[in-house]
């Protein structure tokens, strides 16, 4: 029973992609091929959830199926979008991983961070003065770097926030926040200064990629598909480990510090090593997700990671809801495609594209989505979702 | 056996406990009874390691236990139910008893059969193991706290006021429960109790604070008897 279902769910799929290549058209048949069994395992995923009910017996398995099923998702579509889509989902993938973390953070330890910009800043920095300093490194390398970068940082200032609550910690997370410029302003000769720094050498698909990928075809659009997948794939591991994360001993004991301090200390956890753990994971998180805007944008700038991304960051969190994992997806596809609804409104509304206004649209969009969230959905999107749709199965 | 010995706390200015001594026996339910603020909770709080002491100390089985962590005394055997319970709604009963063995290193089945042993006690929560805790009752709610408490297998429990919010009948329930489990474990339990009445028909020894200080220290039915204690101290009067 379960054999034929997931046989026949992989030969849907087959069928489902034939069907849309001879609609759309796929430059050769090496991509239709390579897309073909990308597809049928994300549909050999699906039909194994569907068939397996491993939800209670075998939460890891479940896991890493829905992991695997979402990353296909995003892989098959970023080999079949423009360029500049591509583009937007790489970036939204990395926002992922940092709302992921600062979703940690504040959903289950029940701490607040407005310095999770600057913490994006320590990744994307490590990532370009090594870079300029090694140029051959290998990228798992650089990216392994910067997360131990942001980690470090994130031990450094989690310390004193052991002994700080609430605003008192929002508040020093701000001041990091703040401070991160003018500190990347004192090492210019390292930084760039002002103006930042660009990569040696863009991250190049590998030769594979390429060979799936016609001559035809400029070497830009297969650069960016590589790197959107990527991305992606990055935020499918992130993704993963905050799963297990959550469901861990210590993911349950770090609820237990949100809700009752004096509970979580009775039942012998050290509050202030679970608060450092989980600034530490949470600025690692954000510190990869930096790392790879670096990468994607081959170039990074300071002006980026000021207070307005640290704030956009928490505000995202709590659109998408916080201390869940589809929560920090969602997040990521609003920052994603918020440019494209930007280009879109003001080819249509006739904004001049470099006037304030439309300079200001990511504040004001991500403003009003946040006030509507608070009032509408006060658990956030992926909170309404999940009540809407325990309503219908009712 | 906990020993406590001119324990002296106080929150700035104010003094809320003044050279208290007494001790509590292992299999024997000793209660510490008075009005709101004569110290009680923070009685609890220090011997678990929440709050220092200005001065005094507490033992456990001869060994001091005053000025180590509160997370090191819970590995010591000291295991403490805090005012209010502290359990999470959300997780099921099952879960919240997994955050009781966060300080035991267990395989999976011998923490299984650490949690059978508990649903034998507490029969109610073994039906509803797979149940949100959000959904139990006050009294149910109360058993899980103490399952949890129980699960790292301690030689000391501290109840701080279990009767909370319960209804008289419910309480007398909860009271036999602690009193079957002491009796059959051989625990040192500290209970903490505003409803002098319930906690005296199942102490063995009573310990009476107020503002801060012991004014009373005998067996249980010796204090029930005081006319005196009773009228002042516990708020007993026919």
């Amino acid at each position: 029973m379960r054999q034929r279902v997931l046989v026949s769910s992989v030969v849907g799929v087959a069928l489902v992609i034939a069907a849309l290549d001879a609609t759309f058209g796929v430059p050769t048949t090496r991509l239709r091929v390579a897309l073909a069994l990308l597809g049928a395992l994300g549909v050999a995923a699906l039909g194994g959830l569907s068939v397996a009910r491993t939800r209670r017996d075998h939460p890891l398995v479940t896991r890493v199926l829905v992991t695997v099923v979402v990353v296909v998702i995003a892989l098959v579509a970023t080999a079949r979008l423009s360029s500049n889509v591509d583009t937007d989902v790489a970036i939204g993938a990395a926002m992922t991983i940092v709302l992921l973390g600062l979703s940690f953070l504040t959903g289950s330890s029940g701490q607040i961070s407005l310095g999770n910009g600057a913490f994006m800043g320590v990744g994307a920095f490590t990532v370009a003065i090594w870079a300029n300093h090694h140029a051959t490194s290998p990228l798992i390398l650089v990216l392994v770097l910067a997360v131990a970068a942001g980690a470090a940082v994130g031990f450094l200032l989690g310390l004193p926030a052991t002994r700080l609550r609430g605003p008192y910690l929002a508040g020093m997370t701000l001041a990091f926040a703040v401070a991160f410029g003018a500190v990347l302003n004192v090492f210019g000769s390292w930084t760039g200064g002002d103006s930042g720094l660009q990569l040696p050498n863009a991250e190049n698909a590998p030769r594979w990629l390429v060979h799936l990928y016609p001559a035809s075809t400029a070497s830009l659009s297969v650069n960016s598909v590589w790197l959107a997948a990527l991305s992606v794939v990055s935020a499918g591991v992130a993704l993963l480990l905050m799963a297990n994360l959550f469901a861990s001993r210590f993911g349950r004991a770090m609820r237990l510090v949100r809700d009752n301090d004096v509970a979580a200390e009775l039942v012998g956890i050290s509050l202030p090593r679970a608060r450092v753990v989980a600034f530490v994971v949470s600025a690692a998180y954000a510190a990869l997700g930096g790392a790879l805007w670096t990468v994607v944008n081959n170039a990074v700038t300071p002006s980026t990671y000021g207070l307005a991304l640290s704030i956009t960051i928490l505000s995202l969190v709590v659109i998408g809801g916080i201390g869940t994992i589809p929560g920090a997806i969602i997040g990521g596809l609003i920052y994603a495609f918020a440019n494209s609804l930007i280009g879109w409104i003001t080819t249509h509304t006739g904004l001049n594209p470099q006037g304030n206004v439309a300079s200001q649209l990511n504040g004001i969009i991500f403003g009003v989505l946040l006030v509507a969230t608070i009032v509408f959905a006060p658990m956030g999107i992926s909170g309404a979702l999940r009540r809407l749709w325990a309503h219908r199965s009712r | 056996m906990i020993g406590v010995s001119g324990l002296s706390v106080s929150y700035g200015a104010v003094q809320a406990l003044r050279d208290v001594s007494f001790s509590a026996a292992p299999g024997k339910i000793t209660t510490v009874l008075g009005a709101n603020g004569a110290g009680k909770t923070t009685l609890l709080r220090t011997i678990s390691g929440l709050v220092r002491p200005r001065a005094g100390e507490v033992t456990l089985e001869g060994d001091r236990i005053t000025g180590t962590h509160a997370e090191d005394i819970v590995r010591r055997g000291v295991g403490h139910v805090p005012e209010g319970r502290g359990v999470i709604a959300e997780f099921t009963v099952e879960e919240n008893l997994r955050l009781g063995s966060l300080i035991v290193r267990r395989s999976r089945a011998e923490r299984q059969a650490a949690f059978e042993r508990l649903y034998g006690q507490f029969p109610v929560l073994g039906e509803r193991r797979r149940q949100s805790a959000g959904t139990l009752s006050g009294g149910e709610r109360q058993m899980l706290a103490m399952a949890r408490a129980l699960v790292a297998e301690p030689r000391v429990l501290l109840l701080d006021e279990p009767s909370l919010g319960l209804a008289p009948l419910v309480t007398a329930e909860l009271m036999s429960t602690i009193s079957q489990l002491c009796a059959t474990t051989g625990l040192t339990v500290i209970l903490v109790e505003q409803n002098a009445k319930s906690a005296l028909r199942i102490a063995d020894q009573a310990v009476v604070l107020y503002i801060g200080r012991v004014v009373a220290d005998d067996r249980a039915e010796v204090v029930a008897a005081d006319e005196r204690l009773r009228q002042y101290y516990l708020g007993l009067v026919e």
